[in-house]
Order: structure tokens, then C-alpha cells, then sequence
């Protein structure tokens, strides 16, 4: 069976016209099985958040191969890239993404809406996974009321709605205080273990040892490691 | 704080969001050129006979003198008379018959022409506008007038005179203009003498005191007085008759030109304050920053006025110049409608609309600049987004629970309630463009239809007459013979005028008789019917308002001893001697004054067959001593037709462009969630569905209520030009909205908001999601 993403001599260079620009991903190759829960590290400016988006079609790579899913992502249009999106990637982001005019159950809802579910399919999965996540009592309310952590519960809702394949993390925690990073690592690892695969960013060393299967080290858009890790989940 | 680093502030604003200078400018642009087109024509239409009758030295009096009668000297002392301030003359004059082919037509037109003898163009009194060529300097060559009603000779083509033995040809070396009006045709002098000219001649005055009807009859008399008796041939005519008919011409159209100019400007300030609103609200970020390293929230004030100013500044100059460029065609289809040379927008029009659109666009963007200045710092730099009105929070729940309807529609339907205040100035923006749009095509079919039934160039195109006095019976068979052998004819009528002296009214009647129906003649009923019997008449508003009579009143005419009582039947639009007119049949005229002969015939065509052809035919079997004349429509419906389409595009393009605004702001601020949107699969068609059903569902409502509102200023302002020119005006002038323009114009407030949605809203749709994301 094919991994569920494989990247093949993928580069992104952003300034296309200059020649020697230095490119911000550079001939990565990488594969990540079905289930798995992978930790992206490096310095800041090291290319993570490129990779992340040329695997989830926010962009596009100047050179290689990027697949998901069989589905050959580095050369969808805009339209095919959105829908992929909404069938395989869920995305949660540093920053959370909320919109911050609709009510937390609107936010989950709108993936499944803008993919066309049937209301009623879609307010069952949106309540259950509020349920799961413990936020179903901010259903109704504003983001702009909740504290981080309970934001980014929401964005996993969100990115959980369309029950996407993938989940990309993009310092998920980064933002938050480290008991609330904590709460956030352990649902995600829990996420895994009930066999969501994970692609997860991120600065913190004990995080990624801690709730990935495998870190990939990457310096300057190249892979300088990538070595299986603990996933014990559990503090040392 | 140095005053460099607030417009090096306002500088780099500007630089940095291009598109809002751009559309700052192009607003200012639009609603300058339309308020000073509207403005200077408003102005112009208001004194252009005066501004040329004054330039040109018009003469107020021009008298014809027999040159037997009087000597030279006699002649030069009258220019002497105390009183007097210029003259000009002796004109030597000839009446001759000629024979005229006109461009686009077959044949040539049988016409008596009057030649005046002179010199030159210029002088002292009456200084002719050369419109083209030169000046006719030996015999052989004549000059043409150009007035209201002139046949369209142009320079090149010859003239036969038929009268005169040998048929000798006059070359057109020039076409000119004479503010006096008198002339016909100009030659030299010594034409006159080659043509075996009668002796008569022209003498033009002008005086001191000439402002009254009073003062010029004196003028008239001190002139008389001092000239043999019999040396005056006809009667003196005065400049104030025409004077008076220019400025009824005109006086209708000065309520549209002024209802066009205060939406315009109505409109640009609505859009300015979006526009500076919009910046400073998007902006609060920058706001925060430009005061936490020092500048004061003057200076921040400024920044902000400097930043609006800057662009429209120049907008303001272009349009002022726009303006000026779209006037000069207007301006000189007016000058036709006067029959004078040139005309100018007035340079204070050029200058003043211009500065006062800039300092209106200054004062808009004050109050939101002050909010800017007034700004908390903190609070402007902790609000990383604009902060966001909560009444959308609502809208989007409400519209999120319409079952069925695509996510991305409601959330961009739901998109101007976060805003309310924004959307109150879109929505009122492009209102307003679609009122304009509805109003302009309404008057665009008032003002073409009353061409048409004014001037009866659609129904009776040709009409033929003697130069002078009534047809005899021997005229009468020629033309009925004539008329009914030519090909062509439709219907035909003799037509009877004559004056009638009413007790207390100061001019006379003018009095239009058929022996038949005049249902076909395209007179246009305002109320009431045609006339039956020989006691029934019909009139037109002058004369209900000169006698103050009514339809169904009845009124008694006299003729010397002649007394009839007769009926008001109907009221007929006529504004076209701008005086009162009656209309009755033949018998009744006949029995008020009995032995009149036919003045004319009116011909009506069939379709498809050319006026001034079958004109040229008929003159050809009829000879010179009968004229046969087209009727055209007047200039001065054509002037205002361009000048309203003209407006009409003008107030649509500031609308889109107010749409245009809106979409930007909305865009720019709502950059990062639009990425968030992308980010979970919102397709780019999805995108674009999102931006343009938010300016669309603004469209929708502006469109529906502006459809009445534009209706009803129509209804509104047509009766209102009627009056200003005298007459009460017929329903086929009002309703002039077909249920299918109307659907039409329902659209216009949709396509004015989805086009300037649309542009945005495709550039969002293609933006890779990623760069979205990162825009803050
Ligand atoms: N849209 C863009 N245009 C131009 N350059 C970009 C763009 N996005 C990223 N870069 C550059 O590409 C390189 C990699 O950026 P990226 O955001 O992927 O780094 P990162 O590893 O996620 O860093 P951090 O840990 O700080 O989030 C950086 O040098 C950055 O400046
Ligand atoms: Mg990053």
C-alpha cells in the first residue's frame, strides 16, 4: 500500500524569477504512512510552514512531486485544490484561523456546508466532535469569548468535520501556555491513536518526542533528520 | 512634529494602497466633469444670448430703407441721433430666386433668397462669426447664414439664382453667423449692383437705453422721425422678440441639467467619505503605529485629509477639464439653437467646480480622519484587525438558517450587515447612479417624443407656402395637381392662419384652421378633444394661461365686428411661437373673418420616402415663386439628449466606482479570513459567489427602490420643464416607461453593484491561499 503522503524532490523557491534565490523547501523527499503521527522540526525560516502548505495545496512547489492520497496535489487548480482540501486536509494553525463573526458551531459547520452536506449529517458530526473535544457549551458563543485553548479545540472541530484523512498542525501549541499545550498535545495524540494521521509542526523538542512516531529535522528547506521518536506521550 | 514627515506619511499611504488613490481619483474626476458640464450648461443656457448678443455687437434694431426715398446723408445722420451708440448700413438688399441642392437629397430646392451687399464681416454693430471659409470679396461668391432654421449649405457648393437672366451661380465661399438674425445670405456689395438689385437696403442700430419694450419703442420713433416719410419699408424689427424666444428655447431644460448636478455631487460625497472611512477603518493598525513613534493626532489628522486630497486633487483637475472637453460639442449644438457664433464654458465654472468638489472631498474625509486622530494608540496597535461591528453577528446566524441556500451566498448576503454604515453609503451610491439611470432614459423618451410632436417633422414634414401673404386660387390647384402626381404623398391639408387682436391680451393670437380633422397633423392633445363644429376650438397652454380660461370654458373671439362664442374643446402641446395659439376648422375661422385663402399646405409622407427629396421634387414642379420647406427637428432637443446621456454614464460610472470601493475594503479587510475560507475548501467559485452576493443584494434593493424613485422624479420633473417653458405637458411625455424597460432598469442597480464587485472579487478568487493567509 502507497504511504498516504509522498513527497518526491519537492522544492519551493518563492522569488521564481531570480535564478540563485534561495529556495525555502529544497529537495525534500518524504513519505508519511497512513496512521502515522509525524513531528516537523527546525529553526524559524527553515521551510516548515512551505511544506506544510504545498502538502495541504495552500501553494504550489516550483519543482517535484507532492502526493496525497494518490491524488497528485502539486498540480491541482485552484478549484481541484479546494476541494481537495475539504475531502482529505484538515488544518489547525498557530494562530487559531477562526472566523471570528460566526458562532463556534458555525465555524465547524462551514467546511461540511461549503462541501455541500446535508445540514442534518452535518449538525450530528459538528455536535458530537464539540462533545468530544468539551466545548459543545461555547456552541453558541463567539470565539473572540474563548481562551486559547478552548480556540483551538475549535479549530480541530473544524479541521475534524469533513473527517479528513490528514491532519496538518502548524504549531498547534505555540501560542498557548504550557498546561493548555499539554491538553492540546494529548488530544492530538489521542486523535492518532483512534487512527488519525498526523502531520504536526513545531519548536518544542518534548512535544515532538513526546506524540510523534517519527521527527524529521529540517534546516535551510533541507531534511537533515529524520529519526523514529518515543510516543510515549507521556511527561519524562 | 515637521510638517515633511506627515506628508512623507501620507505620501507612503498613498503609494501603499494604489488602488484606493485610484479610485479617490476617478470619483472625483466623474463628479467633476458632470457637475461642471451640468453647471456650465445650466449657466450658459441661462445668458448665452446675451453673452453673444453682447460679444458680437448685435444690433438691436434693424430697419429696411428705399434707397429713393432718402439720401445717404439722411441716412448717415439718423447714426448720430442721441441715443444711438453704433450703427452700421447701408445694406444694399435683393430678393432673388435660387435653386438649392442639398446633400442627401435629389434635386434641387426652388428658394427665395434675400442678399445683403457687404464688405466685410466685422464693424461696429452686428460682427459676423465666420464658422467656415472666408468672406465673399468679388461678385460671384456669397456667404451663407447659419441661424436656427437654415437650410444645411456648406462651403464649396453653388447657387443658382433663377430670377435673374443668365442663371448666373454664386460659389459658397463661407458660412457665417449673425447674432442679429437678419440675414439670410451675404454677397459684396457690388453683387447687389451685378443682380439689379431694387434699391433697398439695411441700416443696424444700437443704443444707449434698449433693456424695455418701451425704451426701443422710442428708439424706433427718434429713427423714424428722422427719415422721409415712405422711406421705411416694412416694419423695424427689435432684437427683444428674439431675445425672449431664445430664452424660452432654453428655460425647460434648467430643472434636469440642475437634478442631474445635485446627484452628482450628492453622490461623490458619499463615496469620498466611504472611501476615507474605509481607509482609516482598515488602516488602524498603521494608525497605532505612525502615533507610537511620535506623531500627534494632528498630525495624524492630516495625514489622513492629505492622503484623501492628494489623489482627488488631481481627479478634480482632470474632470474639470473633462468637463470642459464634453461641453464644447453641447455648448456648440446650443450656439445653433441661438444662432450665435461660438459659445465657452464660462471660466469660472472651469475653476470654481473643481475647488469646491476638492473641498467637499476634504470635508468628507475630515470626520473619519479625526477618528483616526482621536484614536487610542494602544488600543489601535492591540486591534490587529479592524475592529468589527457586532449587528453582522446576527445576520450571518440568520442567513446561515436559510435552508437550501448555498453557504458561500448567505455568508456574503449576511457581509453588509457588519458594516451598516458603509452599506447605508453603497447602497445610497448606487441608488442614486440607478435613479439617474432610470430618470435619464425617461426624459431621453420625453424629450425625443416632444421633438417629435413639436415639431411635426414625423407627421407633416413638408409644408409649401408663398414667400409671401395667402395662395391664390390658381396657387391652390397647382399644388393640389402637384402634390397629388407626386409619388410619395400621404395625406395633404391647406392650412389658414391668421392673428386675432383679443381685448386685454397685449400680442395677438395666432390662429391655425384646416378645413378638416387635424387629427393626422401630429399635433398632440394635452386634454380634451379635437374640435368638431365650427363652434368648438382648441387651444394651447399659453392661452389658457394668457386668458385664464380652462378646458370646457367656453370664450368669445372678435374680428372687427365680428363676435363668435366658442367652446374650448381640447388643450394641444404647441410651444412653438412661445405665445398663444388657437386651432379651429376653416369654417370657423371664416365665419370670424371671412375671405381668407389658404397659407399653406401640409403634406404628410409615406414611410421610407426622403423629406427633402420629395421636397425638391415638388419644388421642381412648382417653380420658384412657391417655397417648399422640410421641417427638422429642433437643435436644442438633440443638445439636450447628448447632454443627458452624457450625465446619465457619467453618475453610473461613480456608482460603480462606489460599488468598486466598497468591494475593495471589504476585501482587503476580510484578506486573512478569506484565506481562512480558502484554507477549508471554499472554492475560488465559491469566493467570488461570496464577494459579489454582498454587493449584489445591496444592488437588488438599490434597483428596487430606485426604479420608483427615478419614475416619480421623472413624472416630477418633466410637468416642471414643462411649465418652465410655458406648457403643460401630454401624457405620452410621462408615460414613457414600458413594463419591459422598466424589468430593464430593475437590473441596472444589479449590474452597476456586480460590476463593481466583480474585479475584486475575481482578483480574491485567484489569490494563491497561502499569500491570503499570511495578508493581515
Ligand atoms: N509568501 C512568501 N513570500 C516570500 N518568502 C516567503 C513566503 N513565505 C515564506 N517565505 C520565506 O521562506 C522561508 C521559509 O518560511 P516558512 O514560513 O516556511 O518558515 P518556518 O520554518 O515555518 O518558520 P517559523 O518557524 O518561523 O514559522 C523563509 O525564509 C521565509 O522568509
Ligand atoms: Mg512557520
Amino acid at each position: 500500500m502507497s504511504p498516504l503522503v509522498q513527497l518526491e524532490h519537492v522544492t519551493k523557491k518563492y522569488d521564481n524569477l531570480r535564478v540563485d534565490a534561495a529556495a525555502a523547501v529544497d529537495d525534500v523527499s518524504a513519505a508519511v504512512a497512513e496512521g502515522e503521527a509525524v513531528a516537523v522540526m527546525g529553526p524559524s525560516g527553515s521551510g516548515k510552514s512551505t511544506l506544510l502548505n504545498l502538502i495541504a495545496a495552500l501553494d504550489r512547489p516550483t519543482g517535484g512531486t507532492v502526493r496525497v492520497a494518490d491524488v497528485r496535489v502539486d498540480s491541482l487548480s485552484e478549484t481541484g485544490a479546494a476541494r481537495f482540501r475539504r475531502r482529505h486536509i484538515g488544518m489547525i494553525f498557530q494562530f487559531f484561523n477562526l472566523l471570528e463573526d460566526m458562532t463556534v458551531a458555525d465555524n465547524v459547520l462551514l467546511p461540511a456546508q461549503l462541501g455541500g452536506q446535508s445540514r442534518r449529517r452535518a449538525r450530528a458530526r459538528a455536535t458530537e466532535l464539540l462533545d468530544r473535544l468539551q466545548i459543545s457549551r461555547y456552541a453558541d458563543t463567539y470565539p473572540a469569548r474563548l481562551s486559547g485553548g478552548e480556540r483551538q479545540r475549535v479549530a480541530i472541530a473544524r479541521a475534524l468535520v469533513n473527517e479528513p484523512p490528514l491532519l496538518l498542525a502548524d504549531e498547534p501549541t505555540g501560542a498557548l501556555d504550557t498546561a493548555n499545550g499539554e491538553a492540546i498535545g494529548a488530544l492530538l495524540l489521542e486523535l492518532n491513536a483512534a487512527g488519525q494521521t498526523l502531520i504536526l509542526v513545531t519548536h518544542n523538542p518534548d512535544l515532538a518526542q513526546r506524540y510523534a512516531h517519527r521527527v524529521i529535522q529540517i534546516v535551510d528547506g533541507r531534511v537533515a533528520d529524520d529519526s523514529p521518536a518515543g510516543l510515549t506521550g507521556a511527561r519524562p | 512634529m515637521r510638517p515633511a514627515a506627515t506628508v512623507r506619511a501620507a505620501w507612503h499611504g498613498l503609494t501603499g494602497r494604489p488602488l484606493q488613490a485610484i479610485i479617490i481619483g476617478l470619483v472625483a474626476l466623474a463628479s467633476t466633469a458632470a457637475s461642471a458640464l451640468a453647471l456650465g450648461m445650466a449657466v450658459e443656457a441661462n445668458a448665452p444670448f446675451d453673452h453673444a448678443f453682447a460679444r458680437d455687437r448685435g444690433a438691436q434694431v434693424a430697419i429696411t430703407v428705399d434707397t429713393a426715398r432718402t439720401t445717404p446723408a439722411r441716412l448717415a445722420a439718423t447714426t448720430r441721433l442721441p441715443g444711438v451708440t453704433a450703427a452700421a448700413g447701408p445694406f444694399p438688399l435683393t430678393e432673388v430666386s435660387t435653386a438649392i441642392t442639398l446633400a442627401g437629397a435629389a434635386g434641387a430646392l426652388q428658394q427665395q433668397v434675400v442678399l445683403t451687399g457687404r464688405a466685410a464681416p466685422g464693424g461696429p454693430v452686428d460682427d459676423l462669426a465666420l464658422d467656415a471659409g472666408r468672406w465673399a470679396t468679388t461678385t460671384g461668391q456669397v456667404v451663407w447664414a447659419r441661424t436656427r432654421t437654415s437650410l444645411p449649405v456648406t462651403v464649396g457648393q453653388t447657387i443658382t439664382v433663377t430670377s435673374v437672366p443668365g442663371s448666373p451661380r454664386l460659389t459658397v465661399v463661407g458660412v457665417a453667423t449673425s447674432v442679429t438674425g437678419t440675414a439670410q445670405a451675404w454677397v459684396a456689395p457690388a453683387e447687389i449692383t451685378a443682380l439689379h438689385g431694387p434699391g433697398v437696403a439695411e441700416m443696424l442700430y444700437r443704443f444707449a437705453s434698449a433693456g424695455t419694450t418701451t425704451a426701443m419703442a422710442a428708439d424706433i420713433s427718434s429713427i423714424r422721425a428722422a427719415l422721409p416719410a415712405g422711406a421705411l419699408v416694412g416694419t423695424p424689427q427689435s432684437y427683444l422678440t428674439v431675445k425672449q424666444q431664445a430664452a424660452a428655447q432654453v428655460a425647460p431644460f434648467t430643472p434636469f441639467i440642475v437634478a442631474f448636478g445635485v446627484i452628482a455631487l450628492v453622490m461623490s460625497v458619499m463615496i469620498v467619505v466611504n472611501v476615507v472611512s474605509g481607509a482609516v477603518v482598515s488602516g488602524t493598525r498603521r494608525i497605532g503605529v505612525l502615533k507610537s513613534i511620535g506623531f500627534t493626532p494632528s498630525a495624524v489628522v492630516a495625514a489622513y485629509v492629505l492622503q484623501v486630497a492628494l489623489p482627488a486633487a488631481v481627479g478634480c483637475a482632470a474632470g474639470a477639464v473633462l468637463g470642459d472637453l464634453l461641453s464644447e460639442p453641447l455648448l456648440s449644438l446650443s450656439a445653433s439653437v441661438y444662432g450665435v457664433g461660438v459659445l465657452l464654458m464660462p471660466l469660472w465654472v472651469v475653476v470654481t467646480v473643481p475647488l469646491a468638489m476638492l473641498a467637499l472631498t476634504g470635508v468628507a474625509a475630515l470626520a473619519p480622519a479625526l477618528r483616526a486622530g482621536r484614536m487610542s494608540t494602544v488600543q489601535a496597535i492591540a486591534t490587529a484587525r479592524a475592529p468589527r461591528a457586532a449587528h453582522g453577528y446576527a445576520a450571518y446566524r440568520l442567513l446561515g438558517g436559510v435552508p437550501a441556500a448555498p453557504r458561500a451566498l448567505t455568508i456574503g448576503l449576511a457581509a453588509p450587515f457588519a458594516r451598516p454604515a458603509r452599506t447605508f453609503l453603497t447602497l445610497a451610491a448606487i441608488l442614486f447612479g440607478a435613479i439617474a439611470v432610470t430618470f435619464g432614459v425617461g426624459l431621453g423618451t420625453s424629450v425625443s417624443r416632444a421633438a417629435a410632436e413639436l415639431s411635426g417633422s414625423a407627421t407633416e414634414p413638408v409644408q409649401i407656402s408663398p414667400p409671401a401673404g395667402a395662395l391664390t386660387a390658381a396657387q391652390q390647384r397647382a399644388i393640389v395637381a402637384a402634390v397629388n402626381r407626386q409619388p410619395g404623398t400621404l395625406h395633404y391639408t391647406a392650412e389658414t392662419d391668421d392673428q386675432l387682436a383679443v381685448p386685454g391680451l397685449a400680442d395677438p393670437i395666432s390662429v391655425v384652421s384646416y378645413p378638416g380633422p387635424a387629427r393626422w397633423t401630429g399635433w398632440t392633445l394635452i386634454s380634451g378633444g379635437w374640435y368638431q363644429g365650427a363652434r368648438q376650438v382648441d387651444v394651447n397652454t399659453f392661452f389658457l394661461t394668457a386668458t385664464g380660461t380652462r378646458v370646457g370654458d367656453t370664450y368669445t373671439l372678435t374680428a372687427g365686428a365680428r363676435q363668435e362664442t366658442v367652446r374650448i374643446d381640447g388643450e394641444v402641446f404647441d410651444v412653438q411661437g412661445h405665445a398663444s395659439d388657437i386651432f379651429m376648422s376653416s369654417a370657423a375661422l371664416a365665419a370670424l373673418v371671412p375671405g381668407l385663402g389658404a397659407d399653406q399646405y401640409d403634406v404628410s409622407l409615406r414611410p421610407g420616402i426622403n423629406a427633402q427629396s420629395y421636397a425638391n421634387a415638388l419644388s421642381a414642379r412648382l417653380g420658384p415663386r412657391l417655397d417648399v420647406t422640410t421641417t427638422t427637428g429642433s437643435p436644442v432637443f438633440a443638445s439636450v439628449l447628448v447632454l443627458d446621456a452624457v450625465l446619465t454614464v457619467l453618475l453610473i460610472a461613480v456608482a460603480g466606482l462606489g460599488v468598486l470601493n466598497t468591494a475593495v475594503l471589504q476585501i482587503r479587510e476580510r484578506a486573512h479570513d478569506l484565506g481562512v475560507f480558502k484554507a477549508i475548501g471554499m472554492t475560488p467559485r465559491q469566493t467570488l459567489a461570496m464577494v459579489v452576493s454582498s454587493a449584489v443584494g445591496i444592488g437588488v434593493i438599490a434597483g428596487l427602490i430606485a426604479i420608483p424613485a427615478g419614475v416619480a422624479l421623472h413624472r416630477y420633473l418633466v410637468p416642471v420643464m414643462g411649465h418652465a417653458g410655458g406648457t403643460n405637458v401630454p401624457g405620452t411625455l410621462l408615460s414613457v416607461y414600458s413594463p419591459a424597460e422598466l424589468a430593464v432598469l430593475a437590473v441596472a442597480g444589479l449590474l452597476i453593484a456586480a460590476g463593481g464587485a466583480l474585479g475584486p472579487a475575481g482578483w480574491v478568487a485567484r489569490t494563491r491561499t497561502a499569500t491570503a493567509l499570511r495578508a493581515e
